[in-house]
């Protein structure tokens, strides 16, 4: 438990305000549409700030774990591996984002905002809908910091893999296996029967990601040469 | 714990090896390793502790075959390191910083990791400051906080890598004697370029140069190397050629006095000295290509 | 400032990260709109293919581009490096000046590389080389002054707020800013302080032509006062406003350095 607490520390600052920050922020945007002449709109709108907001923060976040420990040669030596460590720091990351998700997503049920889009599937089920995008993209940004080494480049691709399916979203879907991975397809999706596909889709894909990041931190040496120079 | 080193190669990509070859027994005790800059002594003590794998050749640290990765699990639990550029964290106070990495290194009961961080606290004379954050600290306290780490664990095998350099005199003296208590049943393993520091703690010692390892001996030995090359010469005029200077100091009566170390006196007028590790050290980089050393 | 210049450029252009990840983001832009490619290439009118080029480059390159940067000030600082150059007799504003730019130049090379590269493949294809003039000016006129406007804040904004929180929060306001359309909601975007270039493109290079507008008042938009009817005049003004919001923005870095410098 103490060394979860100084993992906690680890994070830092970043993980901690990022996920409310952004979840925030897109609330806010979702309010101000002013084209939301519906209650469904609205609700979409809200909903939308949860499934986009978090894998944003939780991608960023995790991406931004490797290539900036200044005592990474000491844990190189320890006997608790680093790789465990880094997990460790992951865990936290995406942790602080879920239970804020879930926080959100129950208080959207409460105020019934939650049902009015049909697309979220209840409030069990729907928890898939910010998590599937959340561990994607997280295990992603874990992938792409362990493979860069540094959070600059790894949330530079994040965070242009967010924007490409935010601005692309009709050219995304048009084939049945881009609607698999198509991150927003509860609240943009083109075809809402694919949702569930698409949802296991995503857990098996952060799954594959965190595997082969797994794979990457094995070897001490490349953490120790620092960001792929 | 003996660390038996054979045939040890380490490459990186596309440069030149930085060991090559190395034989090397290190018994239990305080062991010094000496080179320049590039010698290869880095990257033989991050092989040592497990930070870098080996291109080629076998390491054996107390039986344990540290080219397995079970093998180098098994080393770190009784590892102490210190590397060269220690990074910490600038938030964490000094004690916190020892609680973290005591946590790290397995020590879970609460109780026994508090009083240990205490305990090394004082060792290194850092009690007082123990509460500020290390972003405060000067370079010598953050090397102390580093040995202070490197004996969390109370480890069997020491590795510590220029570990005075940036430590004032009496902060140098203090660690030299610290070690030297500490060396008994385990194996330290000190590597310098500051050979002074070598000379005051260690008995036995290797020279590397180039990845290779060119003396491995007691103190007394590379010592001898200068017998009979140490010269003393006084004068106004430019420095002596035909050896290496060691040191110049303002001579009684103008002039400057030059300690050389050369095979032949430098000047008619030299006097002879007693040679010191040091000048060993340079007769042996003088007189290099040295014979191959017989494997121990 | 050119020792500042050329420092931070050699240290920005040699992140073999940096190449990889825009290699990856661009691997993926390509793969997504391969088959409209095909009819790309052969559009007989060269200034508005190579505009729709420099539009879809501007649209997307910018946000890695930023992130890019995002940490570079706080680095040097965190390295001690500052210290180091703190002590020399050059001037501040200078050095600033000279990181600013060295360290976009950097990030914005893989930038020009896509987009003249796009333009050359074009010429050759349609056999139009006066798309490449015309790639140099829009180069100049659309995608610099985005570059420098990011560049700005990404040097800057750091400074006081962790980096990945930064991060997010710039391509969040990019898409914001620069991709909805203002008629749903009060936005930024279509206005002279949109860094994607709609001005100078409507204007000057007929993009994206016939009915749509990318520039200029929108019925019933808020925040319609920042959007002048697009001409050229205005145009300029809004190239302007960007530089000047850069400018204004990294004035305010020697202080915030000061402030976080422990």
């Amino acid at each position: 438990m103490d060394l979860w607490r100084y993992e906690v520390r680890r994070a830092g600052w970043a993980a901690l305000l990022t996920p409310p920050v952004a979840t925030a922020a897109l609330v806010l945007v979702a309010l101000l549409d002013g084209g939301a002449d519906t209650d469904r709109t609205t609700a979409r709108n809200l909903i939308a700030a949860l499934e986009m907001a978090m894998p944003l923060a939780a991608g960023v976040g995790a991406a931004s774990l490797v290539g900036r420990d200044p005592a990474v040669e000491l844990q190189l030596t320890v006997p608790t591996s680093y790789r465990s460590t880094l997990l460790r720091r992951l865990v936290v990351t995406l942790g602080w984002a879920a239970l804020l998700a879930v926080l959100v997503v129950a208080g959207l049920a409460a105020t019934g905002w939650w049902e009015r889009w049909p697309g979220t599937h209840g409030v069990v089920a729907g928890q898939l809908v910010w998590l599937s995008p959340t561990l994607c993209l997280g295990g992603l940004g874990f992938l792409a910091g362990a493979a860069f080494r540094g959070p600059a480049a790894a949330g530079g691709l994040i965070t242009t893999l967010w924007l490409l399916d935010q601005v692309l979203a009709s050219a995304l879907q048009e084939q049945y296996w881009q609607r698999l991975l198509y991150l927003f397809a509860t609240t943009r999706g083109a075809v809402p029967g694919d949702w569930a596909a698409n949802r296991f889709t995503l857990l098996v894909a952060a799954l594959a990601f965190g595997a082969v990041a797994w794979l990457l931190l094995g070897r001490g040496e490349r953490l120790l040469r620092g960001e792929a120079e | 714990m003996r660390i038996e080193i054979a045939r040890l190669t380490k490459t990186y990509k596309g440069k030149v090896p930085a060991l090559d070859g190395l034989d090397l027994t290190v018994p239990t005790g305080m062991f010094g390793l000496l080179g320049a800059n590039g010698a290869g002594k880095t990257t033989l003590m991050r092989i040592l502790a497990g930070l870098l794998r080996p291109t080629g050749g076998e390491v054996r640290i107390g039986g344990h075959d540290v080219t397995t990765g079970s093998g180098r699990q098994a080393v770190q639990r009784v590892l102490g390191y210190l590397p060269q550029d220690l990074g910490v964290y600038p938030d964490l106070s000094a004690r916190e910083f020892l609680d973290y990495i005591g946590l790290l290194k397995g020590i879970d009961d609460r109780a026994t990791r508090r009083r240990r961080v205490g305990e090394l606290l004082e060792v290194v004379a850092l009690t007082a400051d123990a509460d500020r954050r290390l972003r405060g600290y000067s370079g010598g306290m953050r090397r102390r906080v580093g040995i202070a780490q490197a004996l969390l664990a109370d480890p069997r095998l020491l590795i510590v890598d220029e570990p005075t350099a940036g430590l004032d005199p009496e902060e140098r003296i203090r660690f030299r004697t610290l070690l030297s208590q500490l060396a008994g049943e385990r194996t330290v393993l000190l590597s310098t370029h500051i050979v002074d520091d070598i000379a005051q703690t260690c008995r036995e010692l290797a020279v590397l140069a180039k990845g290779r390892l060119v003396f491995r001996g007691t103190v007394d030995d590379l010592t001898r190397r200068a017998e009979g090359r140490v010269w003393s010469v006084v004068t106004a005029g430019p420095a002596p050629v035909g050896g290496t200077v060691v040191s110049a100091l303002p001579a009684e009566g103008g002039g400057l006095r030059y300690r050389v170390v050369a095979q032949s006196p430098p000047t008619p007028d030299a006097e002879p000295l007693a040679p010191t590790l040091e000048d060993g050290y340079l007769a042996l980089a003088q007189g290099r290509p040295a014979p191959a050393v017989p494997a121990r | 400032m050119s020792a500042a210049f050329r420092y931070e450029f050699l240290m920005q252009v040699r992140k073999r990260s940096m190449w990889v990840a825009y290699g990856v983001i661009v691997l993926l832009l390509g793969l997504l709109s391969f088959r409209t490619l095909g009819d790309v290439l052969h559009d007989p009118v060269a200034k508005e293919t190579v505009a729709s080029i420099a539009f879809l480059v501007n649209l997307i390159l910018p946000v890695g581009y930023g992130c890019f940067l995002a940490d570079r000030l706080v680095r040097d600082d965190r390295l001690g490096v500052a210290a180091v150059l703190d002590a020399t007799p050059a001037s501040t504003a200078g050095r600033l000046a000279g990181k600013y730019l060295g360290a976009c130049a950097a990030a914005a090379i893989p930038l020009a590389i896509v987009h003249f590269g796009f333009a050359g493949l074009y010429a050759a294809v349609a056999g139009r080389p006066v798309a490449l003039g015309w790639a140099v000016a829009l180069f100049a006129v659309v995608i610099v002054p985005a570059l420098l406007f990011v560049g700005a804040f990404a040097l800057v904004v750091p400074l006081f707020v962790p980096a990945p929180l930064f991060r997010v929060l710039f391509v969040g306001y990019w898409f914001w800013g620069n991709a909805i359309y203002p008629g749903s909601m009060p936005t930024l975007s279509q206005s002279l302080v949109s860094p994607i270039g709609g001005y100078p493109l409507q204007v000057m290079f007929g993009y994206p032509g016939g009915d749509v507008e990318i520039a200029g008042p929108v019925p019933g938009a808020l925040l319609n006062f920042l959007r002048p009817e697009a001409t050229t005049a205005t145009a300029w003004l809004s190239i302007g406003v960007l530089l000047a919001l850069a400018a204004l923005v990294l004035s305010a870095a020697p202080a915030l350095r000061a402030r976080t410098t422990r």
